[in-house]
């Protein structure tokens, strides 16, 4: 639950996570990849350096969509991602800092342009392929970065290539994570505070997810090193697609990387 | 059929999870923990997974579970399986997952009854816009409230 937590007679609180959250309203380009404290994101254009299995991807980019500027080509969109990392504990506990009013979207096609989908694909016109406002997108009031990457021939079909692009990705967002580390805690714009309560006595749930575990762009990586994180991760496949536990704080920590 | 674009939950999306907010926030229940599991390619596996998640619930001593997915077609034997086996145990059962008018369900049971279809498109299909047929706070109240009844019956 969040919030302070009063707790009644025979309940525990197992644990305590605190999500500071810095709003964003400035993002621009300039030479540096850079983020503060004080609402300003700058871009490096150039993400090539990230490019590590050039078998695997041809080249990436990386493009700010202002609020109202959805009237562009998208290619199709595999995944949406949060900006956020761990400043004290690890994933479930503890601090991590995100970053509101602004969010990464991965787009993949590859050289002959075959967009990176398993089942129906959503490449086109921006505010005609993208539902503003759900929990897992971004409202028009945020702004995107979009990292589009172009895949050798054939290779967006393929699991190994799409971690990769997954991979150069999060590299990518870990030299914001490294500043955002650095932030004074005091500066957040929203402060969450969650616990996981025992109660007993009351009747006990358990929510199942279950999440794709079948090849590539449907996949499901667990246990990255960063919340919504995708160095470090495991794969659903790689645990037999076995059902694992994880707590509630640890869920919504960002323990899980959506590949499908 | 697997996950479409309108369907599928974004990293984001488990980041903001509204039925974990939902079901965490409230006081009356107990919320042991979020289980994940996979959707192998095989019928066998299919099946092997979907017992294991029951049996890991049945020694939890769940009361109820809420258990959600994110595609329709060939995944729905891993999730009315499922079902089946959670059912079976004397275990509480309701969910989301996507139908509308093209996806219903390829396989059925008797035990499907507090499954709730998160569909929001007028059409009732893929509609490839992302996010368009996420589950939303509503939908996880909705179940959550059906479990509640659901638990008080048994």
């Amino acid at each position: 639950m969040e919030g302070d937590v009063v707790l009644k007679q025979g309940e525990k609180d197992l644990r305590r996570l605190v999500i500071k959250a810095f709003h964003i309203d400035c993002v621009d380009y300039g030479t540096d990849n850079k983020v503060d404290a004080q609402g300003r994101l700058i871009l490096n254009r150039d993400v090539e350096r990230f490019l590590i299995n050039k078998e695997a991807i041809a080249s990436a980019s990386v493009k700010i969509i202002r609020p109202g500027e959805w009237d562009l080509f998208t290619n199709s969109m595999m995944d949406i991602i949060p900006i956020s990392t761990k400043v004290l504990g690890k994933i479930g506990e503890g601090i991590t800092h995100t970053l509101t009013g602004v969010y990464v979207i991965l787009t993949g096609v590859d050289v002959n342009g075959v967009q990176t989908a398993e089942f129906g694909s959503s490449e086109g016109i921006l505010k005609e392929r993208l539902y503003p406002g759900r929990a897992g997108t971004p409202s028009e009031d945020d702004f995107i970065i979009s990292f589009d990457v172009t895949f050798q021939a054939g290779m967006g079909q393929k699991r190994h290539a799409v971690t990769e692009a997954h991979r150069m990705c999060d590299a990518f967002i870990q030299e914001f994570r490294n500043q955002m580390k650095k932030f004074r805690g005091d500066d957040c714009t929203e402060r969450h505070e969650y616990h996981d309560i025992v109660r007993p006595g009351k009747k006990r749930v358990l929510i199942i997810k279950q999440v794709a575990g079948q090849g590539a762009m449907y996949d499901t990586h667990l246990f990255a090193d960063e919340p919504s994180g995708a160095a470090g991760g495991r794969s659903i496949i790689d645990m037999g697609n076995m059902p694992v536990l994880v707590t509630p704080n640890e869920y919504r920590d960002g323990i899980i990387r959506s590949m499908q | 059929m697997g996950i479409g674009p309108s369907t599928k939950e974004t990293t984001l999306h488990h980041f903001r999870d509204p039925l974990l907010d939902v079901v965490s926030g409230d006081e009356d229940l107990d919320l042991m923990g979020v289980l994940i599991v996979g959707t192998p390619d095989g019928n066998e596996d299919k099946m092997l997974v979907g017992r294991r998640a029951a049996v890991w619930a049945e020694a939890m001593r769940t009361d109820g579970v809420i258990i959600s997915a994110d595609g329709w077609g060939n995944s729905d034997v891993d999730f009315t399986n499922t079902v089946e086996e959670l059912s079976t145990r004397g275990i509480a059962v309701t969910g989301l997952k996507f139908s509308g008018t093209v996806g219903k369900f390829v396989v059925e049971n008797d035990y499907l009854d507090g499954i709730k279809d998160i569909n929001k498109s007028e059409s009732g299909t893929e509609t490839c816009v992302v996010g368009e047929n996420n589950m939303t706070r509503l939908d996880a109240r909705k179940v959550t409230a059906i479990l509640k009844l659901k638990m008080r019956r048994n």
